[in-house]
């Protein structure tokens, strides 16, 4: 898929650059950020032009969190019905909320595979639409600078970038979920013991 | 939630968290060693353009006009070398080509453009071993004493 879409992006340029990292940020499987390196090392060998490129790219992944984000507002009412009485969604919610900006940010270029889930979960959790989209915007112009720019300075060796990046994204997902895993183990393990403590008092 | 499943979750959570840690950890520690040994080749001025050498990054969903671009090389050298015809080729992938022209033969196309490619590129020019007498065109001519300045 990934050769398929390099191949298209070097004979259609920057617009279908654009698409793909709308489809990406809708959750298509085009492997955004790999196509986002490669950009910027075409850019740098003179086959795309880097600033229309930038531009059209920056409004394909914004208009597709916000669709994603459409989607999570639109199904608010499913899940409310599903898990509205539930103390540990309630819980998650205002946890959410009160991290929203940071998890928003950070989901745009560090913790990519998270992206999707954040934006469902901001849409359905209330979060107010300006919110988002100024964090979603800001992230996504790091995304750009940060992984084109990678590859318009590592030109022709960006498969290597792309490697590396890859791996990174994997490893903070990892890291994410040990780490919350953990925090919610201890988290029960300090309630339990409080509650057998009362129980004896 | 029962206390058992939330147990069951969290223990699943902290397992799968602990394996994508240690399998990613692994290739990105491989990924970083790759990538360390590779810094840019230069920081080129915004704008400019940098010539490719290299044909090992060739790679099969690159065009031949991308090639002849990167590689500052006339594309028509490519179709000849390959035996066809520019016309209507000229969005098609090295792995399309092989696939049209070629089926019989998978990787040909890629291997060929290689080989091309070599072939044309000028001689990397070696370092002269120390114990290689200068030629005498390049002796050097006496050094002339310059005259004294007239006040």
């Amino acid at each position: 898929m990934a050769d398929f879409l390099l191949t298209q992006v070097i004979n259609y340029g920057a617009p279908l650059f654009g698409l793909v990292l709308f489809l990406g940020a809708v959750g298509f499987p085009v492997g955004a950020s790999v196509i986002l390196i490669a950009a910027g090392a075409f850019s740098q060998q003179g086959i795309l032009n880097w600033l229309p490129t930038a531009i059209l790219g920056l409004a394909g992944a914004i208009i597709g969190d916000v669709l994603s984000f459409g989607i999570g507002f639109y199904a608010k009412d499913w899940v409310d019905k599903r898990f509205g009485n539930s103390k540990a969604w309630k819980s998650a919610e205002e946890s959410f909320a009160a991290r929203a900006g940071l998890a928003i940010y950070l989901t745009r270029f560090l913790i990519t595979a998270l992206a999707i889930p954040t934006n469902l979960i901001a849409g359905g959790s209330g979060i107010q639409f300006r919110r988002f989209l100024t964090y979603d915007s800001l992230g996504e112009f790091t995304w750009i600078i940060l992984y084109g720019g990678l590859g318009y300075f590592f030109g022709s060796q960006w498969e290597l970038v792309s490697a590396f990046l890859s791996n990174f994204g994997g490893l903070m997902v990892g890291v994410v979920i040990l780490v919350s895993g953990i925090a919610l183990a201890i988290r029960k393990l300090k309630s339990e013991s409080n509650q057998t403590l009362m129980q004896k008092n | 939630m029962s206390p058992v499943k939330q147990r069951l979750l969290l223990v699943g959570m902290i397992v799968i968290g602990f394996a994508f840690v240690v399998f990613f950890g692994i290739r990105f520690f491989h990924a970083f060693r790759a990538f360390n040994g590779h810094r840019p080749p230069h920081f080129p001025p915004l704008g400019s353009q940098s010539v490719e050498t290299d044909v090992s990054l060739i790679r099969d969903w690159m065009t031949i006009g991308y090639i002849s671009n990167a590689y500052r090389l006339p594309h028509k050298l490519l179709y000849e070398a390959l035996n066809i015809p520019p016309n209507g080729n000229e969005r098609k992938s090295l792995k399309q080509l092989n696939d049209e022209y070629y089926p019989m033969e998978p990787g040909i196309v890629l291997a060929k453009v290689k080989a091309t490619m070599l072939a044309i590129q000028p001689p990397v020019p070696t370092a002269m071993s120390p114990n290689t007498a200068m030629p005498p065109s390049t002796v050097m001519p006496p050094v002339t004493a310059i005259p004294p300045s007239t006040p």
